[in-house]
């Protein structure tokens, strides 16, 4: 493309492709954030689950905090590696949901491991449903809005099933809510390029 | 009598670079050179004349070891790039009759 003077049609029409082509590149799915966040947590809840089921020792609750140690650096290098060059304003809208969620979530966890009793399993899943529910309707992607309503729903189970077996649930529900969904959107997106 | 079309806005590669930037929060310099398919002497050249009329945000920083300079509009940028479709809309007859 060259410095090039146009005339009236020819603007328009490159206004057009500049704009169509953007979006056809952007509209790529990306589903790396799910499962990063979705394996962590699941491969976390079965580390603490088993060794509060084996040895009893509450101490071992303060396992949940490798979920943002893995989490965070995990996300830091998938963004490096993931650079496509361009941001869209529903990356930085989806950006800022997460760093809602993710804060209050990490507010909320940290007062029940240190100061109160709080249903915790349940709470964590509530928030973490309804950040990918709004996430599913900001990309319009009905698998991770589905999951994000069924997340919302089952976290309730966390507040009927009791004891160890709760952070079974806990995981299987992140299993469905955001790992599941997660390889829907790599596969999807992958599938439009 | 039709109005002018802005100089900065009614050329190639810059129009270009200002049709990309309107539809995204932010893009790099190689993705802008990939996109509008010019040489980097070209774009850069292009891409400052853009910044000094307030068109654009420049912004030079890290990615890496790389360094990486984005690009973003402004509401100045935006506000011109509005006009200049107006203009053209005159003059291609597409702006709808007054009631």
């Amino acid at each position: 493309m060259e410095e090039k003077q146009l005339n009236e049609k020819e603007s328009l029409e490159l206004i057009t492709q500049m704009i169509r082509n953007t979006q056809q590149r952007i509209e790529k799915g990306n589903g790396i954030p799910f499962l990063i966040w979705g394996y962590t947590t699941v491969l976390v809840s079965l580390l603490v689950w088993y060794l509060l089921s084996t040895t009893g020792n509450p101490n071992w609750n303060y396992l949940w905090f490798l979920i943002p140690v893995i989490g965070f650096p995990a996300m830091m290098w998938a963004i490096r590696k993931q650079e496509k060059g361009v941001k869209t304003y529903i990356d930085k809208v989806i950006g800022y949901v997460w760093i809602v969620v993710g804060i209050a979530g990490l507010v909320v966890s940290a007062s029940a491991i240190f100061l109160w009793s709080l249903p915790i399993l349940f709470i964590v899943i509530l928030m973490m449903g309804s950040g990918t529910a709004i996430t599913g309707l900001i990309i319009k992607f009905r698998p991770i809005i589905f999951s994000g309503f069924a997340g919302i729903l089952l976290s309730f189970l966390c507040l009927i099933v009791k004891g160890y077996e709760s952070i079974l649930l806990f995981a299987l529900i992140f299993l469905v809510m955001m790992v599941i969904p997660g390889h829907i959107l790599n596969w999807k997106g992958r599938s439009h390029v | 009598m039709f109005k002018p079309l802005d100089p900065l806005l009614h050329s190639e590669l810059r129009l270009a670079i200002m049709s990309i930037l309107l539809s995204v929060e932010e893009a790099d310099f190689v993705y802008l050179r990939e996109q509008t398919k010019s040489t980097s002497g070209n774009l850069s050249v292009q891409i400052d004349k853009l910044r000094e009329a307030g068109y654009i945000e420049v912004e030079r920083g890290f990615a890496g070891k790389r360094t990486r300079t984005v690009c973003k509009i402004t509401a100045h940028g935006i506000s011109a790039f509005e006009k200049y479709v107006e203009t053209l809309k005159g003059y291609l007859n597409l702006n709808k009759p007054e009631k």
